[in-house]
């Protein structure tokens, strides 16, 4: 019998009823509220870990899992010291240190385990703990690691580019980051960009470089595109990571133009890559950043994809590619079914899935019949993971609302409201709205989390959720578009992404895999409620899958013909005609811009990937659109996603227009005429450039938004604002939904859309001024593209937000300060000034705590009051 | 009641309503927070002198022109002042002062 056989049959029939017996009690350790059942199974511990150790050895997950669960049993479920060490043993050999660091913590292991084991055996343990160990050059510190994480840090020396992945858990994001500050500390980098898909993201990973930074002042971590920042790093003053989303990076290389240059860039969430519309932005970027500098270091990092080295394939030929690929588990993952018993409402079976098979694990008892779907999401959450890192998928960000206000109602009343969620209530109050319903939840311990909140608020919730403040997080489809939360317990219900389309397997598997917190518990739960129902899951519960990586452009370059037909009607006068063109316009646009560069697609890089015919059909189409085109290569490069026949459109508008030239420049928001001017300018967009806005009475509404955001309105004036509108026109409203409209517009038309189509009207309108001599008109203050992605137009606001202030902290303080001209360091020097009266002015705890950390960095002994410098 | 003629600057119209028409497709024919051209300013100034509140309207003087939104999601004919303020006024009314 071979090694492979030896596994194979241990796993299927030799452990199998031990197997069951040890799934049967971990997970009913796991969950809250069962009816009580009997077991007086006895384990035979000593054969148990003995074929542990031999799965160990295997390379396959589903072995790997088993030696896991093992381990992990002997450690919590015995009582008997040799086993618990024999347990702790087999983690090591599964290079698990950080589970084997919990169970001391949880005084699984005794003292001394080390002194217990024969002489061979602590040999070995010590072999293993070095050979798992890496350098951390710039500390000298040793680390201990898994294998992913040891096979990262030993490949990703060098000049080369690398792909790395492995599911959620295994530590990727820590050692990355590690990782970057220590090339940066060792100067194999003098500026790094981190590119992460959300803005969510690049607040925690700001976050997180700062605080391994600690007092480190000579490398410098930023995510605003200024230049001034890139010069400084640039003349050898302190090194610089940028951390940026993609659209932020194209910012910066706008500003700076030629001069755009970075030595190291580490994409993150890189499968993202293959997101409609926004993968082909990222693929833009990685582009841009390898022709500024052909010898740039990538690293990719992605969740468990199964083709990793797909993203190594546009490297330059002289550049060495490796990827890194990991399975391995490091937390046992539960995935329970419920379903209801029948003529029982209250009552639900529970059933862990192993592979195919269902072990029946025990009946789950609800205190109130849940009628209704939200009802029952939520009261079974409520029952099951009623001590806390709980959460629960909902289906949109009212919905989350609604459920989360369920499972508060479920809880007892607290007397004591815990400072640190009165900190944030208090937040939620002022800085949204007395009656936002978060509020009155979070003093429960419960909060609703999606994508358009304000990041400060969102940023509490995520910490006060993995400090175990806020037991339940009800949350939406943000948490799969790259926040880094992992919980205890996660419960869904037919989960869907975006408007309604079911999941597919990767994505489940992405949010699933959330549930284990490595290093804080053993095991993680994945409940999903009515497997059965079709409705709910058409295809069933996802078997565990792993993302299948493909760009965005090969996706849509293989639709051929549709693509083809696209591009060919892009010149049009109506682009109502264009139909449903989101797709297609993003990638139209990539496709038009390389050609423009390079005078045809064949030579790309991307062409490797695609058959001979349809590229030449494509360069024949882009051929003839841009002989139409007078807008140069390096303009329309400045706009990915946006289309040079748009831009050149545009161009034809201005040339034509009968009226004062001046009628077609924005006005500062300050100036009367700002309002009208922005709803022109969309109409203008709207029409000629692309159909990303609306008719005349919906520019309104847009240019309101936009308006006020870049008067540097806070978000719950705003929403005031909004309130005040409907009153006075008479129209009703409902106020959860008026507040996530109002947050809803700042994303998606004032930081997004707006930036994006504004940045390009401006530049094309520049061009045009040049051509008739009117550069007298051209403005060179703050672009409108960096306005819009901060929402100010001060001075004094900007400079708050380039000293690390979140926009909601720097506006809460813009309300105290009177002059809109401060530098930096004047505002340093007003804060200073009132230090002592902070407390007194009225502004959220919470927000006086980031100005402290962030604008005051010692106190009053000298000491470092905040993780940032 | 016979038509009455009315004489705007350097325009003349056989009647009112004729008066009333040309300024609304002046007033349409500019885009949102444009403002008014040196030649068509000098009819509606000719206009705001007729308006009942003209020397309030005015006030210190006038700058220039635009067309900008008014209420309900409607657009009209405003005046800028060189103090800075600015006020929006009805071309109707100058037409028939009222």
């Amino acid at each position: 019998m071979s090694l492979a056989d030896l596994q194979s049959w241990l796993r299927d029939e030799g452990i199998r009823d031990d197997l069951d017996a040890i799934t049967w009690m971990t997970v009913r350790t796991e969950l809250d509220n069962l009816l009580p059942e009997a077991n007086e199974v006895v384990i035979d511990w000593s054969r148990l870990l003995l074929a542990g150790s031999i799965l160990a050895r295997s390379a396959e997950r589903f072995d790997q899992e088993t030696a896991l669960r093992i381990a992990t049993a002997a450690l919590s479920l015995s009582k008997d010291q040799a086993i618990c060490d024999a347990g702790a043993v087999l983690l090591g050999k599964l290079s698990n240190f950080r589970a084997v660091t919990l169970a001391r913590q949880r005084n699984l292991l005794a003292e001394d385990l080390e002194g217990r084991l024969g002489v061979a055996l602590r040999l070995e343990a010590q072999r293993r703990e070095m050979e798992r160990s890496i350098l951390v050059e710039s500390s000298g510190a040793w680390l201990q690691v898994n294998d992913f994480q040891q096979r990262f840090w030993n490949n990703a020396k060098g000049q080369n580019w690398l792909s790395a992945s492995a599911p959620t858990a295994s530590g990727k994001t820590f050692l990355v980051l590690q990782w970057l500050v220590d090339q940066m500390a060792v100067g194999s980098a003098g500026i790094a960009i981190y590119l992460a898909p959300t803005r969510a993201l690049v607040s925690e990973i700001e976050s997180n470089i700062a605080r391994i930074l600690g007092k480190n002042d000579s490398i410098e971590v930023s995510s605003l595109p200024l230049r001034e920042k890139f010069d400084s790093a640039r003349s050898g003053d302190r090194r610089l990571i940028l951390v940026f989303t993609q659209e932020r990076m194209h910012l910066l290389a706008n500003i700076l133009g030629d001069d755009f240059n970075v030595d190291l860039v580490i994409v993150d969430e890189a499968h993202k890559i293959g997101d409609n519309q926004r993968g082909v932005i990222l693929q833009d970027a990685i582009e841009r950043a390898t022709r500024a500098n052909p010898k740039l270091k990538i690293v990719f990092i992605s969740p468990a994809t199964q083709n990793p080295e797909e993203l190594l394939t546009d490297a330059p030929p002289e550049i060495e590619t490796v990827a890194v690929d990991s399975d391995a588990p490091t937390v046992l993952q539960n995935v329970i079914v419920a379903d209801q018993v029948p003529r029982k409402p209250k009552l639900w079976h529970l059933a862990a899935r192993q592979g195919e098979a269902l072990l029946p694990i025990g009946t789950l008892e609800l205190p109130s019949k849940p009628d209704g779907l939200r009802k029952r999401l939520a009261f079974i959450a409520a029952a099951i993971g009623q001590r806390g890192g709980t959460l629960v998928y909902a289906n949109g960000a009212g919905e989350s609302e609604e459920v989360a206000d369920l499972i508060s109602q479920l809880l007892p009343a607290t007397v004591d409201i815990d400072p640190e969620l009165a900190a944030l209530a208090d937040l939620a109050r002022k800085g949204v709205h007395p009656h936002f319903r978060l509020a009155p939840l979070v003093e429960r311990g419960v909060a609703f989390h999606f994508g358009n909140m304000p990041s400060l608020i969102r940023l509490e919730i995520e910490r006060l959720f993995r400090a175990g403040k806020i037991r339940f997080l009800v949350c939406t489809s943000t948490l799969i578009e790259g926040v880094n939360l992992s919980c205890r317990t996660i419960v869904l219900r037919g989960p869907r992404k975006g408007m309604g389309h079911p999941m597919e397997p990767h994505d489940f598997w992405n949010l699933a895999g959330r549930a284990g917190r490595w290093g804080d518990e053993f095991q993680g739960n994945i409940i999903c409620i009515n497997p059965q129902d079709k409705a709910a899951w058409p295809t069933g519960v996802p078997q565990r899958a792993r993302y299948p990586i493909k760009r965005e452009t090969d996706a849509v370059l293989e639709l051929g013909d549709e693509l083809v037909d696209y591009l060919d009607h892009r010149d049009t006068p109506d682009l109502a005609s264009l139909g449903p063109s989101d797709q297609f316009e993003q990638v139209g646009a990539y496709l038009l811009t390389t050609y423009m560069r390079i005078g045809s697609i064949s030579g790309a890089s991307f062409a490797k990937r695609h058959d001979e015919a349809s590229l030449a059909r494509l360069d024949r189409v882009l051929g003839d659109l841009a002989s139409k085109i007078d807008i140069d290569a390096t303009l329309a490069a400045r706009h990915p996603g946006v289309s040079a026949m748009g831009l050149q459109r545009l161009l034809e508008t201005f040339r034509s227009y009968s009226g004062d030239v001046e009628n077609l420049l924005p006005a500062d928001v300050a100036s009367v005429d700002s309002f009208d001017r922005f709803v022109a300018i969309m109409g203008r967009i709207h029409t000629h450039l692309f159909p990303a806005f609306g008719p005349e009475n919906v520019n309104r509404r847009y240019a309101v938004i936009v308006v006020n955001w870049l008067r540097g309105l806070s978000l719950a004036t705003m929403i005031r604002r909004n309130i005040e509108w409907h009153q006075s026109v008479g129209r009703s409203y409902r106020l959860p939904a008026l507040i996530r409209d109002t947050m809803d517009l700042v994303e998606q038309i004032a930081r997004f859309k707006a930036p994006k189509f504004f940045s390009a009207y401006m530049d094309v309108l520049h061009m045009h001024l040049r051509e008739i001599g009117r550069d007298d008109l051209i403005e060179h203050d703050l672009d409108i593209g960096t306005q819009l992605e901060f929402g100010v137009s001060s001075r004094t606001l900007l400079s708050l937000m380039e000293l690390g202030l979140s926009r909601m902290s720097a506006v809460a303080l813009y309300e105290k300060i009177a002059r809109d001209d401060l530098s930096k360091d004047d505002c340093l020097v007003w804060v200073a000034e009132r230090r002592d009266q902070l407390e007194a002015m009225d502004i959220p705890l919470i927000i006086v705590r980031e100005l402290r950390e962030r604008l005051i960095p010692l106190d009053d002994h000298g000491a470092a009051v905040g993780e940032q410098t | 009641m016979p038509a009455k003629p009315i004489d705007l600057g350097p325009m003349h119209f056989a009647k009112r309503g004729d008066a009333v028409a040309y300024l609304n497709a002046m007033l349409h024919r500019y885009d949102l927070g444009d403002k008014v051209s040196a030649s068509d300013a000098v009819i509606l100034r000719a206009a705001l002198d007729r308006h009942p509140d003209a020397g309030v309207k005015i006030g210190c003087g006038i700058t220039h022109f635009s067309v900008r939104t008014a209420d309900f999601g409607t657009r009209c004919f405003w005046l800028n002042r060189p103090d800075g303020t600015t006020e929006k006024f009805s071309h109707t009314a100058c037409v028939y002062g009222t």
